[in-house]
């Protein structure tokens, strides 16, 4: 009966909407285990959430949304879990994945079955690279991380701390894995760009337990500016270490990973954390103005879970969700070339959705109006401080009580 | 000038970190000629173990340490009784993997009861930099310093004057020859990698307030101590202490004046080169010397 309801969704009859029993499969491809399953499960409660609403408003052209999970630890389970979702489930479309390594290799199945894999939350910019045609993104990728970062040392503090952007010195340090490096590689290519005084630019390994040679190399340099991207326990090491070698920067800049999380800040101390900037997807302490729904949202996931979100990427998941949904609801049916049909229609300008994010699709899938936001650790808080009209804290100068 | 002598003052202390854990590796390598590579892995647990009596009962990690090492002490006393004993006859590859399984199996138990998350405890007292002259040093790595220079020391002592010490050393040299003295290698063997664990659970209580724990913290540390293990001549707890040293002075200054992400390559060049023409360590500690 399953089989026979899921080849007919596939094949888009209308009229089997009118039966209260008809319902859709959507796969739902996350790392639900292992080292990586915090956020995954946190990013798979935004579709979640989506998925409950739409349901509860009648679903999607009035069949039941129903998900299939599939638990992708590392980049060969999520080969098989995508050709288990396929072939054995047979949904008509697959969500994920919070992982670039697990979305890259599981976009590879999907788009060989010519099933539309819609991506939420890895930031891998070869994902829409490589010209598939079926793999859609709704988020920033780290290319967007990487300009945003460099670019706010012109527009952002160089204002701020009452200089020319280009006289300060700039410091780029990242662990030294995948995920550094290609931020940092997009980050010195658009400061050669842009003009940006780059000093020097320091990989370490994520695994590191000592960072004071680093730390008194960005010393001795006299750096104003680090640009880190990094992981949780590498921060935390970092700022510790600044604070005990007495690194005294007018501002630090990271890109999400664990700048972001509570944990982190909490290792570290709300007062050595003071003003500790982070370029991340939208988090909670943001005006509703620039994102509309926001609040409600977190409404929703507290009523649910019954915490907080623990990160943004709940919000990411649930917002890209809902753009998928409307997609899917207007496609005249579920096929890859029907949704990749409408996918082009959308438009939706900035400061629209829950996250502040337009949504346009360029010819590779890729989100054209999502941009990373601008935040500030204020208080313990991590607060929006630009764009203005999602700011809700005047950005600070300084870092930590040094 | 200055600078260079900080780094080296760094180096010295965080070589002190890796000598306490080195030395615990050392004793199991030497006395029970297993490569333990759970080593990691013990640390962990012991850091869970710190964290977890920080929390429940408020103890300081210093005050800890003494339970740990306890804990960690039957924890090793266990494994060897229960796991490596029933291999100490099969090839060298099982005991290996015996170690390298325990190793997955204790990290994958930390994720499943405590998750991905850091967990740090609140002692910022060991978090304090202390002035040295014109250097700056934490009194947390003070302690771990005086604690490391304690264990050899005490390891000595225990070793050149107590029975058991004598019997310890015995079965390291010559297992056979030891059992036909009258010495009970197998209660040896439980005692020793008892002690190597519990140098480890120290090494985790000193740690604790520097760094947060997760389930693969063990990974940071425990690669380093294997060269330093090679460097002291792999069965000598005094060359496994230098060795520490000297690595730890290596990674600091390698990192700042070649680049903190090569400092990996350039001591592992290191121990390649110490095992291609002196296989016997540094100091020529070599076999049988402990």
């Amino acid at each position: 009966m399953k089989k026979f309801l899921g080849a007919a969704v596939a094949a888009g009859l209308a009229f089997a909407a009118q039966s209260a029993q008809a319902q859709v499969k959507v796969g739902a491809l996350y790392p639900f285990s292992g080292g990586l399953a915090l956020l995954g499960d946190e990013s798979f409660r935004g579709l979640e959430l989506a998925v409950e609403e739409r349901n509860a408003a009648g679903g999607l052209k009035g069949q039941k949304i129903e998900i299939v999970k599939g638990d992708a630890v590392d980049p060969n389970q999520a080969v098989g879990e995508a050709r288990r979702l396929t072939s054995v489930d047979k949904v008509p479309v697959i969500f994920g994945s919070y992982a670039s390594s697990i979305s890259l290799a599981a976009t590879q199945v999907a788009e060989l079955a010519g099933i539309p894999y819609f991506e939420m939350g890895a930031i891998s910019d070869p994902i829409t690279e490589r010209g598939y045609k079926y793999v859609f993104r709704s988020n920033p990728t780290a290319k967007d991380f990487a300009n945003k970062m460099v670019d706010s040392v012109l527009d952002i503090l160089g204002p701020a701390l009452g200089a020319d952007g280009k006289s300060l010195k700039v410091a780029i340090i990242h662990e030294d894995s995948l995920y550094g490096q290609t931020v940092a590689g997009f980050q010195t290519a658009r400061a050669k760009e842009k003009g940006v005084n780059v000093v020097d630019t320091l990989p370490y390994s994520a695994k590191s337990v000592d960072l004071t040679p680093l730390i008194l190399r960005l010393k001795s340099a006299g750096v104003d500016v680090v640009l880190q991207t990094s992981y949780q326990n590498d921060t935390v090491l970092f700022f510790r270490q600044m604070k005990e070698q007495g690194l005294k920067l007018k501002a630090i800049v990271g890109a999400g990973g664990g700048y972001s999380l509570a944990d982190t800040m909490k290792a570290i101390g709300a007062e050595n954390m003071e003003g500790a900037l982070d370029v991340d997807f939208t988090q909670y302490k943001t005006n509703p103005a620039g994102a509309p729904g926001i609040n409600e949202f977190v409404a929703k996931y507290k009523a649910k879970y019954g915490t907080e979100p623990r990160s943004g990427h709940s919000l990411a998941n649930y917002m890209g969700a809902n753009v998928f949904f409307d997609v899917m609801t207007k496609s005249k049916n579920l096929t890859g070339d029907a949704i990749r049909e409408e996918i082009a229609k959308v438009d939706i300008p900035q400061g629209k959705t829950p996250t502040g994010w337009g949504v346009k699709f360029n010819a590779k899938g890729q989100n054209e109006r999502a941009s990373p936001y601008f935040m500030q650790w204020q208080k313990g808080e991590l607060v929006t401080v630009h764009p203005p009209e999602a700011a809700v804290a005047k950005m600070k100068v300084g870092v930590g009580s040094n | 000038m200055d600078v260079t002598a900080q780094l080296i003052l760094n180096g010295i202390m965080l070589g002190s970190m890796y000598a306490i854990i080195a030395v615990g590796l050392t004793l199991i390598f030497g006395i029970v000629r297993v490569v333990n590579f759970a080593h990691g892995e013990f640390l962990m647990v012991g850091m869970y173990a710190v964290y977890l009596f920080n929390k429940q009962m408020g103890l300081h990690p210093y005050v800890s340490a003494l339970p740990v090492v306890v804990l960690l002490f039957l924890l090793g006393a266990l494994i060897q009784r229960f796991i490596i004993q029933k291999l100490l006859n099969a090839d060298e590859h099982i005991q290996i993997f015996a170690t390298v399984g325990l190793s997955t199996a204790l990290i994958n138990l930390a994720l499943i009861l405590f998750g991905a998350d850091l967990y740090s405890v609140n002692a910022p007292a060991a978090r304090q930099p202390v002035p040295l002259g014109s250097f700056n040093v934490l009194s947390g790595h003070i302690v771990i310093f005086c604690a490391a220079l304690a264990l050899v020391a005490g390891l000595h002592m225990f070793m050149q004057r107590t029975a058991l010490g004598r019997a310890i050393r015995a079965t390291a040299q010559n297992r056979y020859a030891a059992q036909l003295m009258g010495v009970k290698v197998e209660r040896i063997y439980i005692i020793s990698f008892g002690l190597g664990a519990a140098c480890v659970g120290l090494a985790a209580a000193l740690i604790m307030p520097l760094y947060p724990v997760s389930p693969t913290i063990g990974t940071y540390f425990v690669l380093t101590a294997f060269v330093v293990v090679v460097l002291g001549g792999m069965r000598s707890m005094y060359g496994a202490f230098f060795g520490a040293l000297i690595i730890g002075i290596v990674d600091s200054l390698s990192g700042y004046y070649i680049a903190p992400d090569l400092k990996e390559v350039v001591y592992f060049a290191i121990f390649i080169l110490i095992l291609i023409f002196k296989p016997t360590g540094l100091f020529g500690f070599g076999r049988g010397t402990e």
